[in-house]
């Protein structure tokens, strides 16, 4: 087979079929045999996840064995990922439900994970105060605005200035909602043109495909 | 047996109407009637960002954030993500600008790979890329230390933020921002697009980021539908307006979306 059919050709005419099967599901009842082979191939979905979660790992441990090789910068990280990757994937594969295996997950990688997400709350507080500056009249509407939400959700807002529960709802609910609705109808929309350019196998950037290439000079 | 799933009539008629306005347009741009298209700003923005990286002699980040493609509510925004990958990852070989795109799953970092080696054959600039360094998989929760420490000791000049984000919007942003990068971003997420339109130089909100892949494809079939698109939204704004008067008058529309 070429190399245009197998590279081209086949991903856009199977993600063309797989998913009007899936449309057509979601619209019309189905024989259980149509139904049966949709959660099968939803279950790819998986199975190709996995491995290419295998892939990643693989060429991310070059990366690192490369670098402590070559001793580039930062090269002593390099090895307390190899030496970490390779002590916690052998104890995985050994047993998954080894007690330290658990323990480095539970231990080490949730509260690791949990930290890093609450630096959220810092960086929020610093990128407020960066936007949150009446430069224009654009801006000058956002900072009330968000001075009236942020007194309406804080206990202390209401005793101290009632009007900001009524306000701070409307905002909510009136501009600030209608624009989000907006925002959702034409995402929605934009959705579906993406859909019908990528099943028309019209857009394929997202596969590295690209049909035309410039001539050596 | 009924012949529709009930309570989606509905929809299948909106995306029968709307696919078939987008096809039409496609077609018809077959036969050379092109439709006017505004420029999205954010073509010139793409060069402006890799220009002065290329200036500075300092790389651009293309980060994409949340890319678990078997989430069907992050799919969209990430292969809209990855087609304008492949446009910038080309402008950046043709320029010579550094490039980084750190990626959190094993399935999206193959098809970055792929886009961005692709982008370098089609410049025929494939022996200035090293793939393994400039498209990278770091396991989510790895990503963000690793990025924004590299964000410093890099200084970098520039970054694009697209995809489906989520918290680490405000993280990656705010850094980029200390560093002093230029920055275009452009999400579908809902609720993260206030910070990626406050923080950010140049932003494309909701629907511009699938547009953008449309417009940057450089054919003018694909961008045609996005005229097909407009009638969806004329369709949507006709609807609101005749909904708002039907429930005023006091009639109420919710049968309809039972059948």
């Amino acid at each position: 087979m070429s190399e245009r059919l197998i590279k081209m050709q086949i991903p856009v005419i199977l993600t063309a079929i797989i998913g009007l099967l899936m449309i057509i599901e979601f619209f019309f009842p189905m024989p259980a045999p149509v139904t049966s082979l949709n959660v099968t191939l939803r279950s790819f979905v998986t199975i190709i996840s996995a491995a290419a979660l295998i892939l990643g790992t693989i060429v991310l441990t070059i990366y690192h064995s490369k670098k402590i090789g070559t001793r580039k910068s930062e090269w002593y990280y390099s090895i307390v990922y190899v030496l970490a990757f390779v002590f916690t994937a052998g104890l995985g594969v050994l047993d998954v439900r080894n007690t330290t295996f658990l323990w480095i997950y539970n231990n080490m990688t949730s509260p690791i994970g949990a930290a890093l997400y609450s630096l959220t709350a810092f960086y929020i507080t610093s990128a407020a105060y960066r936007v949150l500056r009446a430069r224009n009249w654009n801006s000058a509407v956002l900072l009330v605005c968000a001075l009236i939400v942020l007194l309406m959700l804080i206990p202390i807002g209401a005793i101290l200035f009632p009007p900001v529960l009524p306000l701070g709802t409307w905002i909510r609910n009136i501009p600030s909602g209608a624009g989000f609705r907006g925002m959702i109808i034409g995402t929605s929309l934009g959705i579906m043109g993406l859909g019908v350019r990528v099943f028309m196998g019209r857009q394929k950037e997202h596969l590295g495909i690209r049909e035309e290439r410039r001539a050596p000079e | 047996m009924t012949l529709i799933v009930e309570g989606r009539l509905v929809g299948l008629l909106t995306i029968v109407v709307i696919a078939g306005s987008i096809i039409y347009y496609m077609q018809r741009a077959y036969s050379g009637k092109i439709p006017k298209l505004r420029r999205l700003q954010a073509v010139d923005v793409i060069e402006e960002i890799l220009g002065r990286c290329v200036e500075m002699g300092r790389p651009a980040y293309y980060l994409m954030d949340t890319v678990t493609m078997d989430n069907p509510s992050v799919l969209a925004p990430t292969v809209a993500a990855f087609q304008i990958l492949a446009h910038t990852a080309r402008r950046a070989a043709h320029l010579g600008s550094k490039f980084f795109v750190p990626v959190t799953q094993g399935l999206a970092y193959t098809i970055a790979s792929e886009v961005v080696d692709e982008a370098y054959r089609a410049e025929n600039k494939q022996d200035e890329l090293k793939l393994d360094e400039t498209v990278m998989y770091l396991p989510d929760g790895a990503d963000r230390m690793y990025i924004i420490n590299h964000m410093w000791s890099d200084e970098m000049a520039g970054a694009f933020f697209l995809g489906s984000w989520y918290h680490k919007a405000v993280i990656f942003t705010e850094n980029a921002a200390r560093v002093g990068a230029m920055m275009l971003g452009g999400t579908d997420t809902t609720h993260n697009i206030p910070f990626l339109v406050a923080i950010c130089d140049y932003s494309l909100i909701g629907e511009e980021l699938y547009a953008l892949g449309a417009y940057v494809s450089e054919d003018p079939t694909v961008s045609s539908s996005l005229a097909g698109q407009d009638i969806g939204k004329f369709i949507a704004a006709l609807l609101i307006v005749l909904g708002s008067i039907l429930i005023t008058l006091g009639m109420s529309i919710k049968g309809l979306f039972s059948m």
